[in-house]
């Protein structure tokens, strides 16, 4: 395993000793006193494991394919943000818009995640081990949402497709968003994802899916748009 | 963007080097707006009112400094006196803050005092953190606690008075740092300005001040302020609040605007980066984003630094000629 120091370093001489490392096939790279800064390890396009060893700031992993990082901290806005392949995990919190428009891959939080988790996820998997903030799932488009904890407002708002489990109390759905109960197949799978992350959750999950209402602009639903909007 | 930072001491000791606390975290955070920058800092009680007033912006602002003490010697006690940048701190006993800030401020219209309290101090300039070490020598205040604000201008002009902390003119130890944008300020505005209150700056943040000093007038607790301006205000913020008493936090319901806040046994450290908790916090501390409609506040638990120092009715002034 290579060592890449952080202090004394700007973002950018941090990615570009990354990227080197990644370049020359370096199977697994420690990112050491990341000190909560933004745009660690971005843009990795290889299957690597890369640990940030501490707290990261904004889009830590974001834009990268086939990358697994771990993050020992928290989390700042935008983790994993449109990640296409690969494996997120965050050991602490997650700020705003974690795992943001992803087409593939996993994204752990461990800890909460703020608000809109998930936005435009056009694919992919993201587990929240704890609660979930405002607007999660926001326009979904495809993938799935694991929330262990309890969901915040709005949840699932205007989504086209994909599916949002929730284990404990939705405070309210967002627009569109329908609720019904986990099959036994859908529960299987989920305790199976959880179990391979080692996240304690509850043993019933319920579902929300699109009511697909708002796929189509039908003058008898006039409702429906102006909640919406 | 703008980067605002806060730290509150849970014990209440005022020897706490906050100074130097609150300047690293802006540092940390100055990237988010480096047009100006300024602390808010709440130390030991004073021997009377600490004024620190802006003297003015032209070349004659120095000379303003003899009318500025005569004026406060009218109206109490003046005590140590000191200039710092473009700043006069004074110390005056036995004097009102409303009377005495009036006039201070009639002597010109280009004076302005930027803070009142029997705690609370602000400084701030125009340029990035770095210059309040300079021109202050922040690093050597001490305090319970304090709030810090890095601004990007986005709407209103450069300079000293439309640079944050907003002290609420008028209430003594009340100050505000925030992040976004109002956007009810014009509205609101109109609203106030007929009921007399002056308006220093066309900043829209300085509403938030100008509103929590009517809600506490109005009898509110902060807590208790903080929660209504989450129904009156509008638009994008994460602002944070202190009187000589207490220290809190509101969030909007949309989450526009980032806040970490971070709480152990011994402090509260809150920033809208994880970056500038880094720079005030020992490791191993956990942080986490606020939500929507959040509000938090935390009281200081010395009983001896109330006295005297609650917040005062704020009282609705006509412009000063």
């Amino acid at each position: 395993m290579k060592t890449v120091e952080c202090q004394g370093r700007t973002v950018r001489q941090i990615n570009e000793a990354i990227r080197r490392l990644v370049e020359d096939g370096e199977p697994e790279i420690l990112v050491r006193h990341p000190g909560a800064r933004h745009n660690l390890a971005v843009a990795v396009v290889r299957d690597v494991a890369i640990t940030i060893d501490g707290p990261a700031g904004y889009y830590a992993g974001g834009m990268s394919d086939g990358i697994r990082l771990r993050v020992r901290g928290s989390a700042g806005w935008g983790v994993a943000e449109c990640l296409m392949s690969g494996e997120v995990v965050v050991e602490g919190n997650a700020g705003n818009g974690a795992a943001a428009s992803i087409r593939g891959g996993t994204v752990v939080i461990r800890g909460d995640a703020a608000a809109r988790a998930g936005i435009a996820m056009k694919g992919g998997l993201l587990v929240i081990g704890g609660r979930a903030g405002y607007m999660t799932g926001f326009m979904m488009q495809r993938g799935t949402i694991i929330i262990c904890g309890d969901a915040g407002e709005a949840l699932a708002d205007s989504m086209y497709e994909g599916v949002v489990f929730v284990g404990g109390r939705i405070a309210e759905l967002g627009n569109d968003a329908v609720v019904s109960d986990a099959s036994p197949g859908e529960l299987r799978e989920i305790q199976a994802t959880l179990a391979r992350y080692g996240l304690p959750g509850p043993k019933a999950f319920r579902k929300v899916v699109s009511g697909r209402k708002l796929w189509n602009y039908d003058k008898k639903e006039l409702d429906v748009w102006k909640a919406a909007f | 963007m703008c980067g605002i930072v806060g730290f509150f001491d849970k014990a209440g000791r005022p020897g706490r080097p906050l100074g130097a606390t609150l300047l690293g975290m802006l540092d940390a955070l100055a990237c988010r707006g480096p047009d100006s920058s300024g602390i808010a800092l709440w130390g030991e009680p004073a021997d009377g009112l600490v004024v620190r007033v802006k003297m003015g912006e032209g070349e004659d602002a120095l000379a303003r400094r003899p009318a500025i003490l005569r004026e406060a010697a009218r109206q109490g006690r003046v005590g140590a006196t000191e200039t710092q940048g473009a700043l006069l701190r004074l110390v005056v006993a036995k004097a009102e803050p409303v009377e005495l800030g009036a006039a201070i401020e009639a002597i010109a219209p280009d004076v302005e005092v930027v803070s009142i309290g029997r705690r609370l101090e602000i400084v701030k300039q125009v340029g990035a953190p770095a210059n309040l070490e300079v021109e202050f020598g922040i690093s050597r205040r001490r305090g319970t606690h304090g709030l810090g604000h890095t601004r990007l201008s986005t709407e209103s002009r450069v300079d000293l008075s439309h640079s944050q902390p907003f002290w609420a003119h008028g209430t003594a130890d009340l100050a505000i740092v925030h992040n976004g944008h109002i956007t009810n300020y014009h509205r609101l505005r109109r609203v106030y300005e007929q009921e007399g209150v002056r308006f220093y700056t066309e900043n829209d943040s300085e509403i938030i001040g100008i509103y929590l000093a009517r809600k506490l007038g109005e009898g509110l607790s902060l807590r208790e302020a903080l929660e209504a301006s989450l129904r009156d205000l509008d638009g994008s913020f994460s602002y944070l609040a202190a009187t000589a008493d207490a220290f809190g936090f509101a969030k909007d319901p949309f989450c526009l605007k980032p806040l970490i806040v971070s709480e152990s046994a011994d402090v509260v450290a809150i920033a809208n980066e994880e970056i500038a908790l880094q720079a005030a916090l020992p490791e191993g501390y956990q942080a986490r984003e606020a939500g929507g409609r959040a509000v938090a506040v935390w009281e200081v638990p010395d009983p001896a630094s109330r006295l005297g120092a609650r917040p005062r009715r704020a009282r609705s002034r006509r412009r000063a000629a």
